[in-house]
């Protein structure tokens, strides 16, 4: 073997390279760089959009978010899978649904998971909250119904101070009380946290604060005012003045143009999802595809980068 | 860096300056790996 190779490099000339020193020095100057460049260009720091904020800057859009999760009427309520069995935000692909097939796998239910859940959790310091809960439990659905329906009447009259909301007077049983409760914790950060239910040491779970963040004014507000928006090729931008995502142009574009935007527009994220697949599928298996693997004939980059073997006489 | 980004609008296309030097250098970059000779030399181009 080793006579073999000894052969097959006869008369080949070896240089000395030392691989390690390469792979210092290329360390060395890609962290001077970084830490050159962090100095000098900082990053973006947009304060970070929490449910305290929400609550605090926005209490009366809190507050109907909250009453909403409570009556079943939020968007969280109606979305489908894979947090319930609605169809408010279910996509098709022609016949074809793959949130349904996926099918229920996160289960998010509003009421209980951002009202009555956090409430029960500070019930045992607060006896008065203690009892509103107990009576609104007891009640029957129609009475639950018509004092959500009276707190959502109160609550389009509410008078907003900064952080300070006032709720005219009403026929709505416990509810006032609990939504009043619900603000203080969320005014406190305490929301923030009651949230989170992960088991785990590390916290990784955050869909129910994202869930609730999502409809909230304030989250609208920021997106709209940095260009995060779908309609406004959001995930290629960034917060600061930096380059985003663009490699994901392409993905972005199919959200900017007809038909996604118009026939397709309640399918948009499942049919660009299929477009991207199928454009990456056509270039991955593109030296296999009769007639597209013959493009280099037609568009011969090869020759210029080849161009002096061609000059010298060579085929191809 | 951390002041609002500026944006250049044309019909549906809404792009930042920062994404549009990126694409603009990628693109550099490319045209001179295809047009930029080897250092290698004339001579001795693979």
């Amino acid at each position: 073997m080793m006579a073999t190779k000894r052969a097959y490099y006869a008369g080949v000339r070896f240089a000395p390279y030392d691989l390690v020193k390469e792979f210092v020095f290329a360390l060395a100057a890609v962290t001077v760089l970084v830490i050159v460049l962090a100095a000098l260009l900082s990053s973006p720091d947009v304060p970070s959009l929490t449910i305290k904020t929400v609550a605090t800057q926005t209490p009366q859009n809190y507050v109907q978010l909250e009453l909403d999760s409570l009556d079943g009427n939020g968007d969280v309520a109606g979305y489908g899978p894979p947090y319930n069995h609605q169809s408010g935000s279910v996509q098709y692909i022609g016949p074809v649904s793959v949130q349904n097939l996926f099918g229920v796998h996160i289960p998010v239910n509003p009421a209980r998971d951002y009202v009555l859940g956090p409430l029960e959790q500070t019930r045992r310091s607060d006896p008065a909250l203690a009892a509103a809960l107990q009576t609104f439990r007891t009640a029957p659905a129609t009475t639950q119904s018509k004092w959500e329906a009276a707190y959502n009447s109160a609550l389009l009259k509410a008078k907003q101070q900064g952080s300070k909301l006032t709720i005219p007077s009403c026929s709505c049983g416990p509810v006032t009380l609990m939504m009043s409760r619900l603000l203080a914790l969320g005014q406190s950060g305490a929301m923030d946290g009651l949230l989170l239910t992960s088991r785990h040491f590390y916290q990784t779970d955050y869909t129910r604060p994202l869930l609730f963040m999502n409809y909230t004014d304030a989250m609208a507000n920021k997106a709209t005012k940095y260009n995060l928006l779908g309609s406004t090729w959001g995930v290629m931008n960034e917060t600061g003045n930096y380059p985003g995502q663009a490699w994901l142009w392409l993905y972005t574009l199919l959200y900017q143009i007809p038909p996604y935007t118009t026939a397709w527009a309640a399918n948009t994220d499942a049919l660009a999802i299929l477009t991207v697949t199928i454009l990456s599928l056509l270039l991955l298996l593109l030296p296999w595809i009769p007639g597209l693997n013959r493009l280099p004939r037609i568009i011969p980059v090869y020759r210029l980068i080849w161009r002096h073997h061609y000059r010298t006489g060579g085929n191809g | 860096m951390d002041a609002p980004a500026h944006y250049f609008h044309w019909g549906f296309i809404l792009i930042s300056t920062a994404n549009l030097i990126v694409i603009a250098l990628m693109i550099l970059v490319f045209a001179a790996a295809i047009l930029v000779p080897y250092p290698s030399g004339k001579g001795k181009q693979r």
